[in-house]
């Protein structure tokens, strides 16, 4: 995927989801800021100790140290709290924003842009481009306003007691800097190479385990053995030279932190035993010395996530701004509302006549017509079937008809009118839907019947399950309409899921309705049933059924054969058998196996 | 290759971990052994400290250790340190330097260690799971599998590598600075390790409570990922029911509490992460203050305290991080757990003794049975019957007749509940099972391609092979025309089980791949289903005229893919319905028949029939075709079959 560059690393695009934040993220600097502060000072209680109480030989102050320490304490405990439970509060709104912001893009998205991403793409920029944008908002930005001020307050103070000291300790700041970089660097691109080896790896247990079929029959254990360890060998490697840099870096930089107490030792032994400074003062430094490299680490790790968090910024906006190519006209708009404010009260009747009129179309991605001057008039209560191979692009007319997709050339007309002078959301109110995969939300048999008409009650619910005689299905479940479904309807056969879904496709009653037959072979009995089903649900209405199964298609009003994305031909079944084209190769073949097993099964 | 896991049985996690340590445990080992190096380094700085203060610049010093006092005197005494005050910044970078090494050694020997356990988890899982049976795979989910097999390997790492190394480290690292620390002090270590027991038990209880409220904050935002899941695959069923307002709102109550799980979260560490900070700094007010009136005392020096609170900070982190670890093990412990119930499972073997007799014979099912756990009904029930050696062989069924289950049986990728199959006169229970998988080539109908190249995918049955034999097996499979069309031709990646191929050419690639192995028995199951008659017809007699005298068996639903074998079973839910040549089938064989003129003729006659039917197919009294069909059978059936 090619992203698009913003200026600014793209952070002008996030900022109108930060802004509603902008006090928390004010309380937030600033307590962070303080915890810095409070953080540099605590040495100088060790300074005082040990030049006042000890160096003195007197405990005067005593009182007033203990309060003024457990006071600096009590400040420090609370703005840290403070100041990281704020962060995370913050992350985790703009997160969610980010995720509603996104959700709510998807759901007025065309099917194209659906089409052209697979799902575990879209789900990724919904679900961690936004956290990972979320998590910079916050955390990183925490780490670099804590580490930063922690050294700049550092630096101060070492200035404000000690000048000679305080510039060997600057001095060594830029050099920590640059080798800290240079590692950081490198570790980058290791890491990057080794998450790739693991990608492979995930992919080996995957065919291992779902190809297990086949590396049995094939006697290939040993082969695929074999190159799993030569993959988990490359793990091994490249992982270990991961660790080696880490390994490099981490001494390096304790060394780095040594260095700067050796030196202020040197350095600052001298002017001690010369007079200069106390040795409170020396031991103060020498803390300084200590902890200035875990600050120097923390920002060039933080600007490095920063810098790289730009590709998830990219990959959100490009989201944000994805223009659906189907939309209703603003007149549309006006009159039918939105696809989340809709204008009922002024939406019409459909009644079901359906019309091609000179249609042409090519997909977004495509580069070939797949429908030219195509003409077909559909009147109220026909059956029009379209069959073809698997992938021969048997969806095309359902999705014009849906307007899922608009025609490149010519119109499809609804009850006379072009489906373009009503809202999407009126067309989608009064079509009915059965997919293939018979596809449920997770949630009750209930949710998912009521999904086309949310105010169904439990009798006019019993009702279509009975006429699709799919109540028995549910009523064998524990909970009755109460059950859960599980993720994708899990719970049950995809028979009973076929079921379930023509009684939610009843329930709703459309004028229209649309049917994508099942492929995969189910038994006999709830085979029988799904037949029926389908003569329940189709009676009355307009329907355009993605057929497979014989006795769909033969029933059918008209038959669309499409192949290569093509309609070839078009007519009832005798005149297609009579024809003895395509249709008649598909059907005569079909009709082999279909014999076959219903003479065996009987 | 050498193989012995099949003989390790664990009945502990312990027992498990162990036998993974196999070759990482010296890694560990050493890093364990450098960490001891690196926190005696960590302790000897402070003292140095310590006595650089009090003896050279405050001149107070008086309890110097004899490895200092032993420097001090080989560099020429405390005059000639005090003039030259670089020797003790030498010593001390030295030091530093000494203590980076040993850090790097134990950095690097602990990912030596534990990547080096990674590989052995991962190879011995992935090699186990290879031999684990069939019927294992089949009752398990793929996605739990690699799930345990990727993340809860990765939980084990960790915790062996970081948490349980982290630990020993600490250990030495409190018992070696509490030690350095009774030597300043007996009361003021006293009042420092007094803190310690505290710190730890605080931070267990925290971690206990922050892992219980990860773990719900977890499970709502895998809620809210699988709604945004739903929402995507089913984009197609929101449009079409005008569902988008009801999916939104139904994804922001779910984001909504979703955050403030995580916020309340969010709250705890925070609270945790403050109120160690006021545990940690109390230590060392405490330690200001009473080691201050300590040396004034005169009971320790001012280098003593400087010294005593730099082992005081050492301390401070990692035992904050102790009652984490300490938490942690419950989790590992789970991770463990998950792998174990793999590696516990038994790995497919052979009968002691198990032979290789020559496969070129007769196959003979001999009253065999078989029904897959928790099914109700037997898949094959007391099925006989005979395949000669040499023959084309072919079973003729419905969907769910058990043809499938047949060949399975014969793999022994399943063992007959009841009965045996024999090859010439021995059975095959008693046969070494790679031996007589090597032998056997099965096709499936739909084969599973591995994610490389074309080329790999035919040659992967076999070590060393020419490019030849490729072209000549794909040549046999009709594959060879398909390829020359393909930029680069075998080279081709056929992505993750072959989705760039279409399904006849992917039924072709595995027809050539088991070609390629010439094996004496060949299992077409339903495999030219997705190819078109002609090519149907073309691999048929490609394999005829180069495969004579290998014993093939033929499965399918079309009688013209079956009329030329030798002989024909007739598989009906799970029985022998008939069997015979075709001809003697069309005579003995009423419902062989009846396909066969199904098939042969059926469109013909169906031209005419169906201009009557299609007259009236309007109403809905009208029988389908596929519905006079069965009707017909019916009544047929009465009379022959019974």
């Amino acid at each position: 995927m090619k992203e698009k560059r913003y200026p600014w690393f793209g952070f002008p695009k996030i900022l109108p989801y930060v802004k509603k934040y902008r006090g928390t993220m004010f309380l937030m600097i600033l307590c962070g800021a303080f915890v810095s502060l409070m953080d540099a000072v605590y040495p100088l209680f060790n300074r005082y100790a040990l030049d006042h109480f000890i160096g003195e030989k007197t405990t005067d102050t005593m009182g007033k140290f203990i309060l003024l320490y457990l006071c600096v304490l009590a400040a420090q405990v609370a703005t840290n709290f403070t100041s990281t439970y704020f962060s995370g509060r913050m992350e985790m709104y703009v997160d969610r924003d980010l995720r509603d912001a996104a959700f709510s893009r998807l759901q007025e998205l065309s099917f194209s842009y659906f089409n052209q991403h697979n799902v575990g793409y879209i789900h990724a920029r919904l679900m961690s481009d936004t956290s990972k944008i979320g998590e910079m908002m916050s955390w990183q930005l925490m780490e670099l306003v804590w580490n930063g001020s922690y050294l700049i307050f550092m630096l101060l103070m070492m200035l404000s007691i000690n000048r000679t000291l305080f510039v060997y300790l600057l001095a060594l700041v830029p050099i920590d800097f640059f080798f800290i970089w240079l590692f950081q660097r490198k570790l980058v691109r290791v890491n990057r190479s080794i998450r790739e080896i693991n990608s492979r790896i995930t992919g080996n247990f995957n065919e291992g385990i779902t190809g297990a079929r086949s590396i049995k029959t094939l006697v290939v254990e040993d082969r695929m053995e074999q190159d799993f360890r030569r993959d988990s060998e490359d793990m091994r490697r490249a992982s270990v030279h991961a660790g080696h840099l880490s390994a490099m870096f981490i001494s390096l930089m304790t060394l780095m932190g040594s260095t700067a107490l050796a030196l202020i030792l040197w350095k600052g032994g001298q002017i001690t035993m010369a007079g200069v400074i106390k040795i409170g003062t020396l031991s103060v430094f020498m803390s300084y010395a200590l902890s200035m490299i875990d600050p120097i680490q923390y920002i060039v790790s933080s600007l490095a996530k920063l810098i790289g968090i730009q590709v998830n910024i990219e990959r959100f906006t490009a989201l944000m701004e994805e223009q659906p190519n189907v939309a209703d006209s603003a007149e549309v708009i006006e009159k039918y509302g939105d696809t989340f404010h809709p204008r009922r009260e002024n939406w019409e009747d459909l009644y079901g006549d359906v019309e091609f009129d000179h249609v042409d179309f090519m997909y977004p991605d495509g580069d070939e017509y797949v429908l030219k001057d195509f003409c077909l008039k559909v009147p109220q209560g026909t059956n029009v079937a379209i069959v073809g191979e698997t992938g021969a692009g048997k969806s095309t007319l359902v999705n014009l008809v849906c307007r899922f997709f608009e025609p490149t050339r010519g119109c499809v007309l609804i009850d006379g009118r072009d489906v373009r002078e009503r809202s999407q959301l009126w067309l989608h109110s009064h079509i009915g839907y059965v997919l293939q995969t018979p596809h449920l939300f997770s949630g009750t048999v209930r949710e998912n019947l009521r999904y086309g008409r949310p105010d169904a009650s439990d009798e006019e619910i019993w009702r279509a399950l009975r006429l699709v005689s799919a109540d028995d299905v549910v009523k064998k479940m524990d909970h009755g309409l109460d059950s859960e479904v599980g993720e994708g309807g899990g719970m049950l056969s995809t028979g009973e899921k076929q079921l379930l879904s023509f009684a939610r496709a009843l329930l709703a009653d459309p004028r229209i309705l649309i049917l994508d037959e099942a492929t995969s072979s189910i038994d006999l009995v709830t085979e029988h049933r799904i037949q029926s089903a389908i003569g329940t649900v189709i009676r009355g209405r307009t329907s355009f059924v993605v057929a497979h199964r014989l006795s769909t298609i033969v029933r059918a009003d008209v038959i669309l054969a499409v192949r290569d994305g093509k309609i070839v031909e078009q007519g009832t079944h005798h005149e297609l058998m009579q024809k003895h084209g395509y249709y008649y190769v598909l059907y005569t073949r079909q009709y082999a196996d279909m014999a076959a097993d219903l003479a065996l099964e009987h | 290759m050498m193989r012995n896991v099949n003989a390790v049985d664990f009945p502990t996690n312990g027992s498990m971990i162990f036998y993974f340590l196999r070759g990482s445990k010296r890694w560990f080992f050493a890093a364990i052994l450098s960490a001891w190096v690196v926190s005696l380094l960590d302790l000897v700085n402070p003292r140095i400290i310590g006595f650089t203060v009090d003896s050279v610049i405050d001149e107070t010093g008086t309890n110097v250790p004899w490895w200092l006092a032993a420097f001090v005197k080989r560099v020429g005494g405390l005059t000639a340190i005090r003039s030259h005050l670089w020797m003790i910044a030498l010593l001390v970078a030295g030091i530093a330097l000494a203590r980076a090494l040993f850090r790097y050694f134990f950095e690097y020997f602990n990912t030596k260690g534990a990547e080096k356990l990674v590989k052995t988890m991962r190879d011995d899982l992935f090699g186990h799971i290879l031999r684990l049976p069939y019927k294992w795979h089949s009752e398990n989910a793929a996605g739990d599998i690699i799930q345990r097999c990727t993340s809860d390997v990765d939980t084990v790492k960790v915790f062996v590598s970081e948490q349980m190394t982290g630990l020993f480290r600490t250990m030495i690292l409190m018992v070696l600075s509490l030690i350095f620390m009774f030597r300043i002090h007996t009361y003021l270590a006293l009042a420092s390790a007094f803190f310690i027991p505290v710190i730890i038990g605080y931070s267990l209880i925290f971690h206990n409570r922050i892992a219980a409220s990860f773990e719900k904050a977890d499970v709502e935002e895998g809620r809210l990922s699988s709604i945004a899941q739903e929402n995507l695959t089913g984009v197609r069923v929101i449009r079409a029911f005008g569902r988008e307002a009801y999916e939104k709102k139904r994804f922001e109550d779910q984001n909504r509490t979703y955050t403030s799980y995580w916020v309340r979260l969010m709250r705890t560490m925070s609270f945790f992460w403050s109120s160690g900070d006021l545990v940690s700094y109390l230590q060392t007010l405490v330690i200001l203050v009473y080691g201050s009136s300590l040396a004034i005392r005169g009971a320790i020096t001012a280098g003593d305290l400087i010294a005593f609170i730099s082992y005081n900070e050492l301390l401070t982190f990692p035992v904050r991080a102790l009652g984490r670890t300490i938490s942690e093990m419950s989790k590992a412990g789970i991770s463990i757990d998950r792998l174990r119930y793999i590696m516990n499972a038994h790995e497919e073997n052979d009968l002691p003794g198990a032979v290789t007799p020559p496969m070129d014979r007769d196959i003979f099912f001999d009253h065999v049975s078989f029904r897959y756990e928790n099914a109700n009904a037997k898949a094959l029930s007391d099925v006989t019957f005979r395949i000669h050696a040499g023959n084309v062989f072919g079973i003729l069924g419905g969907t769910g007749s058990g043809k499938s289950t047949l060949v399975h049986l014969l793999d022994r990728l399943y063992e007959p509940s009841e009965g045996r199959i024999l090859i010439g006169d021995t059975d095959i229970k008693a046969i070494q099972r790679l031996y007589l998988r090597e032998h056997i080539g099965m096709v499936l109908q739909e084969p599973y391609l591995f994610s490389r190249t074309l080329g790999d995918n035919i040659a992967m049955t076999k070590d060393e092979v020419v490019p030849e034999e490729i072209a000549d097996a794909a040549r046999i499979a009709s594959l060879d025309e398909t390829v020359q069309h393909m930029r680069s031709g075998y080279d081709t990646y056929v992505g993750e089980r072959g989705v760039t191929l279409s399904g006849g050419q992917k039924q072709r690639t595995a027809i050539a791949q088991m070609l390629i192995k010439k094996p004496e028995i060949m299992i077409f199951d339903d495999s030219l289903s997705a190819v078109d008659a002609e090519t149907d017809a073309k691999i048929r007699e490609a394999l005829q005229e180069k495969m004579a005298g290998r014993t093939v068996i033929l499965i399918s639903h079309r009688i013209s893919t079956l009329m030329q074998a030798d002989s024909i079973l007739v598989l009906d839910h799970g029985k022998v319905a008939a069997q015979g040549t075709h001809e003697e089938l069309l005579v003995t064989s009423p419902i062989y028949k009846k396909i066969f003129d199904l098939q042969m003729q059926g469109a013909e006659e169906m031209k005419q029939a169906d201009s009557i039917q299609i007259l009236n197919h309007g109403e809905g009294s009208a029988q389908s075709r596929p519905e006079k069909l069965m009707n017909h059978l019916e009544e047929s059936k009465g009379g022959n079959m019974a």
